[in-house]
């Protein structure tokens, strides 16, 4: 039991990080969607005593021109205003009043902030993001490679016994088949009885791989024999494991490698129960047969040390990705998604250290790239002609002549060496702005291209793409839908919408859950980490089976595996892979209430209906919430024992100064009051004088109609997901995880339409996809006409 | 944590040896060095496989070279007489798993036993790595943990036609239990490793010019709310190309040009010695190390040496008894040919001034040259072959030493107290350190 001391430090903690991490901040308001709780106190002072001067928004009157705007802070304004305002009587606005008009206007239109904020939305020139330089890299160098086998529903690693200690296929290979994961105990027989040696065997298995996290992968072979595993290497490559010498009593073998989420990615897996070196086989041995067994497990980012599951594992080998190692800054997200309106001197670090490793990566693997011997008497002419089409691709745009020279023709003119030329002619590719920077060029075929698949996929267009642009085939808005619908299909999108939604529920950075709580010995790690692929698998089927966002919120059967299900009421063996089980007679409401965001919206011994509403009002609803006026730290269960969680929460926050924002945030956090701090179903909740019924009852006051309410998490998934205000959210949140640029640059009313169309088309999430493609990839343009002639430099 | 492909955090800095990390960079280069250092202690093992012959390898007697000549394994060192030192009755007593090839060459600078494993050598029982730290691995910690004697890369193993294959017999250097340290045979991947990052501060600086052409022409088509990010962008290129500049008047030095198009192999031989051999040389002159390894094929390795007309491989050569005397003179003459490359080796350090210092490279650098056998047809681990040349470890040279019966910990011990490593009392197997570090050297 942890002391309330200790909880107070974890409640102040949570707080901190709910203000600061999950956008109640100013920075993260958009005026033209935002929706107030409440109006401003202040607002009501400037209309009665200031307006006639000043004039609405501060803009000025007939008698008094001049804007009010300038940098005095809100104290400094509160009492300028105290003293002399209004001139003909400057007691009219004084003490509290004074302060809250001068807050008003500060945050309203007075400050810089203010007025940036103002300023008509339009399309940034941005640089590369993260994530898009990443994706970008790996795709444009895997262009030159083969395309990866189309994933089938097979699942597994292939793999080939052989009874000798070599992998001869002709001489050794017994059997092959496909195994769902290496997990096997062979005893000190073999794979199989009869038909191997128990002295001498050898398996290897191959296929691939495709994590879901992005981030540094943990790798653990755990045998008492030989074995070595490859991954995304080539074969004259380190193995990420080598334990090919047994040497000493280690059964755990480790390493690491850093992969990008979604990707296919190859994988060996070689296992020797033999001897290397002189052939002792035939000479007679005094010794038994020793055990044997092998497993591969992983510890993915957020995860624990596991078997590596069948679901991430195909049969089939692709080609090898190449993924950028080198560590970048993280994005500017402070307005809900990651973009890239400015840049830093870390960043421009990362750019060029960046470029340095994806040219040593093409230059070690440049005759296989570019398809030509190092002897081959035309070596020059292919390598000039690989370096304009990594240009090209890079670029995004076709290779002009002046380009051309720029960054081939002079790198190989002035080079000592073919390496040396090509290596230069690559630096220059990917420190040019056209790489670097997006809508930096001409807004024709390949633009629309470009905006396309950095919005489906966070990177460059493929082959159909760029021959539609190049034959002119993006023209019309129907051209563009075939050509969103048929990206939407791929791989790429499933994982950048995989990205979305878990940043969308704010748990993309993996949260710290409290499994070490001494109140949840049940919860453990293991629990945590299925609870998240649980999550994972149900937003996966969410949108790319079902497909209805409103199955979002009102599913009631959830993804459940053995070890979660007697926690979570469900009857599964307890080695069940994950399956979808209804739980607790329907009173689920599909994400909602899905145990892990229960867990993470919660406090190690209680609930927080505040932190569920706040996600609710904010993420799921779309309502801007100001943050707290003072930083409150909430009082633990143990100083009130004898109120439930909503009646504490709600004595908490019953000054007047909270009501503004919990009269919408409580309701909203209470209707999941059914569900506990692990996010089981309960009915009643302990407290000091013996379990009390829950009060599941919520409500909510919609931007426009009526109010509602609602009991529990069904009717909560209910409401939202016949919500205009849930809709016009997600359709807002997906439009700029996609676009990366306020959907308010494509006018007023963009927004409202695609919500109807995305209702329209009965709230399918991939059509929506689609219809925010078709509307974003023609941009509105700047107005030209306004700006100076452009300098051509000579 | 091992990420293939990964580049640290402050990579770049690193690289391209910008701010505050260019210093120890730096501070490593002879023409940079501000103050007189203390004297260098350098030391490179050299390693050549399958035993000696020995009646042509060992003096006929201890004492001065001076008026008597070489036997005929090395004659090449007679240029270098007066710094020769050979230490004649050495043993490799390290028993256990592994057979001897593999004990011989996994203990020869270790001292200790080989873990149980699952490498079968042609007799005794299958063995793994060695169960401790190598001797040039421990002097290269002990140097690195002071600012005095820190390099920028502590040790180099450089190779010489190493098959890739890590197993027992190829692995002689140990960073600890269970961690062999593979050595690098391939020239341009020591060259990388040496100069890489010279290397990308060129290559970045040579596309500045472009980048900067290019941004200026992009900002002037675009409108004005967009130019200020690409003149932040544009501020940013022109720093980096400053930097690089500064570097460049800084970092003036001379960067080894490699023969190209040298492949790894039996042929390339020759080749690829003296481009190894350059590299080394010129690393020591950077003083990047003070500790390197020099390792010929492997143990049990068998280099077919035809430019010296001797078409069989030396493993198979080294079987043949002694009573069969047309039979050791392939072996002599293949010995006597690694004893020609060690000779080049001294004599380019001969030839290289100590940088900021007194005489030559070789007055404060000791060559020791060794092998995993002291006999290839016996596989006798007692006589291991040491040779040593020069003046790193302060030892009394010109002439020939015999200590009877000296377990080789004595002498592993002896090396760390030559090079300033004190305080290390026992070293591999205690049961084989005696009275610890062996005396009569100096």
């Amino acid at each position: 039991m942890p002391t309330p001391h200790r909880i107070l430090i974890a409640f102040s903690v949570l707080a901190a990080v709910v203000v600061g991490g999950s956008g109640f901040g100013p920075a993260a308001e958009d005026p033209a969607t935002e929706h107030p709780a409440t109006e401003h106190p202040g607002a009501a002072i400037y209309r009665e005593h200031c307006v006639r001067c000043h004039g609405p928004g501060g803009l000025g009157t007939a008698n008094h021109p001049d804007p009010l705007v300038g940098d005095r802070s809100i104290s400094q304004l509160a009492a300028s205003i105290d003293e002399t305002m209004p001139e003909e009587d400057p007691t009219l606005v004084t003490g509290e009043a004074a302060r809250q008009v001068a807050d008003y206007i500060h945050r309203s239109f007075y400050s810089a902030v203010a007025r940036d904020r103002h300023r008509p939305a339009r399309v940034e020139l941005s640089r590369l993001t993260v994530r898009q330089h990443r994706h970008t890299l790996a795709d444009i160098v895997g262009s030159f490679r083969d395309e990866p086998p189309a994933a089938d529903a097979a699942r597994g690693l292939t793999g080939e016994y052989f009874k000798t200690g070599r992998f001869d296929r002709n001489k050794g290979l017994v059997f092959e088949r496909i195994d769902p994961t290496v997990a096997f105990d062979f005893g000190t027989s073999g794979p199989e009885e009869g038909r191997f040696e128990p002295t001498r065997f050898a398996i290897r298995w191959t296929g691939g791989i495709v994590p879901t996290e992005t981030g540094v992968h943990e790798f653990v072979i755990r045998t008492e024999h030989a074995a070595k595993l490859s991954l995304n290497g080539g074969r004259k490559e380190p193995a990420v494991i080598d334990a090919v010498v047994k040497s000493g009593t280690d059964t755990d073998y480790r390493g690491s490698v850093f992969l990008l989420g979604g990707r296919h990615y190859p994988l060996v897996l070689e296992f020797w129960k033999a001897n290397q070196g002189v052939d002792k086989h035939d000479a007679p041995s005094a010794t038994p047969p020793t055990p044997a067994s092998i497993r591969l497990l992983w510890k993915p980012p957020h995860g624990v040390v596991e078997t590596v599951p069948a679901r991430v594992l195909l049969p089939r080998e692709p080609p090898r990705v190449f993924v950028l190692a080198t560590p970048f800054p993280p994005d500017d997200r402070s307005i809900g998604y990651d973009r890239g309106t400015s840049v830093s001197p870390e960043w421009f670090e990362a750019t060029t250290a960046a470029a340095i490793e994806t040219a040593d990566h093409v230059l070690r693997h440049v005759d296989r790239l570019a398809g030509v011997g190092r002897d081959a008497a035309d070596r020059e002419a292919r390598l000039r002609s690989f370096a304009a089409t990594f240009a090209e691709r890079a670029f995004r745009q076709p290779l002009s002549d002046d380009l051309q020279a720029l960054v081939v023709d002079r790198a190989f003119a002035d080079a000592p060496d073919l390496d040396t030329a090509l290596r230069r002619s690559l630096l220059a590719v990917l420190a040019s702005p056209r790489f670097l920077f997006r809508e930096s060029g001409d807004n024709d075929a390949f633009a629309t291209a470009a905006r396309l698949s950095f919005g489906l996929w966070d990177s460059i267009p493929d082959g159909p793409l760029w021959e539609a642009a190049a034959r002119g085939d993006l023209a019309t808005a129907e051209q563009v839908r075939g050509q969103a619908e048929r990206m939407v299909q791929d791989r790429r999108t499933r994982a950048k919408v995989r990205d979305f939604l878990f940043s969308w529920l704010r748990v993309d950075l993996g949260p710290e859950l409290a499994t070490d709580s001494a109140h949840h010995p049940e919860f453990t790690p293991e629990v945590a980490a299925d609870l998240r692929t649980s999550l994972e698998l149900f937003l996966d089927d969410a949108v790319w089976t079902n497909g209805d966002f409103r199955n979002l919120f009102t599913a009631d059967e959830l993804p459940i595996n053995g070890r979660l299900a007697p926690l979570y009421g469900a009857t599964l063996p307890a080695e069940a892979d994950f399956t979808r089980v209804r739980l607790d007679d329907g009173r689920r409401g599909g994400l909602l209430s899905h145990p892990y965001l229960m867990s993470v919206l919660s406090y190690p011994a209680s609930t927080s209906p505040i932190h569920r509403g706040v996600f609710l009002a904010r993420s799921v609803l779309g309502n801007t919430l100001r943050p707290p006026q003072e930083a409150i730290a909430p009082v633990p269960p143990e100083q009130q024992p004898d109120l439930t969680t909503r009646e504490r929460v709600a004595l908490q926050t019953s000054a007047f100064a909270c009501q503004t924002c919990h009269t919408m945030i409580n309701p909203l956090g209470f209707a999941l009051e059914e569900f506990d701090e692990i996010g089981r179903y309960r009915t009643a909740e302990p407290v000091a004088d013996g379990p009390r019924a829950i009060d599941a009852s919520g409500s909510y006051r919609p931007r426009e109609g009526p109010p509602a309410t609602f009991h529990g998490g069904r009717e909560l998934g209910a409401y939202v997901a016949g919500s205009r205000d849930a809709q016009e959210a997600f359709v807002q949140a997906v439009f700029h995880a996609l676009v990366k640029q306020p959907v308010r640059a494509w006018g007023g009313d963009t927004l409202e339409g695609l919500r109807r169309s995305f209702a329209a088309s009965g709230f399918e999430i991939r059509r929506l996809l689609v219809d925010i493609m078709v509307v974003a990839a023609m941009p509105p343009r700047h107005d030209v006409a306004s700006l100076p002639a452009p300098e051509r430099s000579p | 944590m091992i990420v293939p492909g990964m580049i640290p955090r402050r990579a770049l800095l690193r690289r391209l040896g910008i701010g505050s990390a260019v210093l120890p960079f730096l501070g490593n280069l002879p023409s940079l060095a501000a103050s007189a250092p203390a004297a260098r202690q350098r030391l490179v093992v050299v390693f050549s496989p399958d035993g000696v012959v020995k009646k042509n390898f060992w003096p006929s007697e201890p004492g001065s070279f001076a008026d008597r000549d070489l036997p005929p394994i090395l004659g090449p060192f007679a240029p270098f007489k007066d710094r020769l030192l050979t230490l004649k009755g050495i043993d490799n007593n390290v028993l256990g798993d592994g057979d001897g090839h593999m004990r011989g060459m996994g203990c020869l600078l270790t001292g200790i036993e080989l873990f149980p494993g699952n490498i079968q050598g042609g007799s005794d029982t299958p063995a793994g790595w060695a169960s401790g730290i190598s001797i040039d691995q421990e002097i290269r910690n002990h140097l690195q943990a002071f600012p005095a004697t820190e390099t920028r890369f502590g040790s180099l193993e450089f190779g010489v036609l190493v098959p890739h294959k890590a197993d027992t017999w190829t692995r002689m250097v140990y960073a600890g239990p269970n961690k062999p340290v593979a050595p690098i045979d391939d020239p341009y991947q020591m060259f990388a490793k040496l100069y890489g990052s010279m290397k990308d501060r060129e290559s970045v600086r040579s596309v500045l010019d472009e980048v900067r052409e290019d941004l200026a022409r992009i900002t002037a088509t675009l409108p004005a709310e967009d130019r200020r990010i690409l003149e932040e962008h544009a501020t940013l290129v022109r720093s980096l190309e400053r930097n690089l500049a500064d570097q460049r008047a800084a970092v003036a030095h001379p960067v080894p040009v490699l023969e190209q198009g040298v492949v790894e192999q039996n042929d390339q031989m020759p080749r690829i010695s003296r481009i190894q051999i350059e590299l080394l040389v010129s690393a020591l002159a950077a003083d990047f190390t003070r500790i390197a390894t020099l390792q010929y094929t492997n143990s049990v390795g068998q280099p077919h040496m035809k430019w010296l007309g001797v078409d069989e491989g030396q493993h198979e050569l080294s079987h043949e008894p002694n009573s069969n005397a047309a039979a050791q003179e392939k072996p002599t003459k293949i010995n006597t040919w690694y004893a020609e490359e060690i000779a080049h080796l001294a004599k380019r350090l001969a030839d290289t001034p100590e940088p900021g210092g007194d005489g030559s490279l070789l007055d404060h650098t000791t060559i020791l040259w060794t092998n995993e056998l002291g006999e290839g047809n016996s596989h006798s681990r007692d006589d291991i072959p040491w040779v040593l040349i020069g003046g790193g470890l302060g030892f009394a040279t010109g002439r020939a030493v015999e200590f009877p019966g000296v377990p080789h910990n004595r002498f592993l011990l002896a090396l760390a107290h030559a090079m300033g490593h004190t305080g290390l009392v026992r070293f591999g197997n205690p049961d084989h350190c005696g009275e610890g570090p062996l005396t009569g050297l100096a």
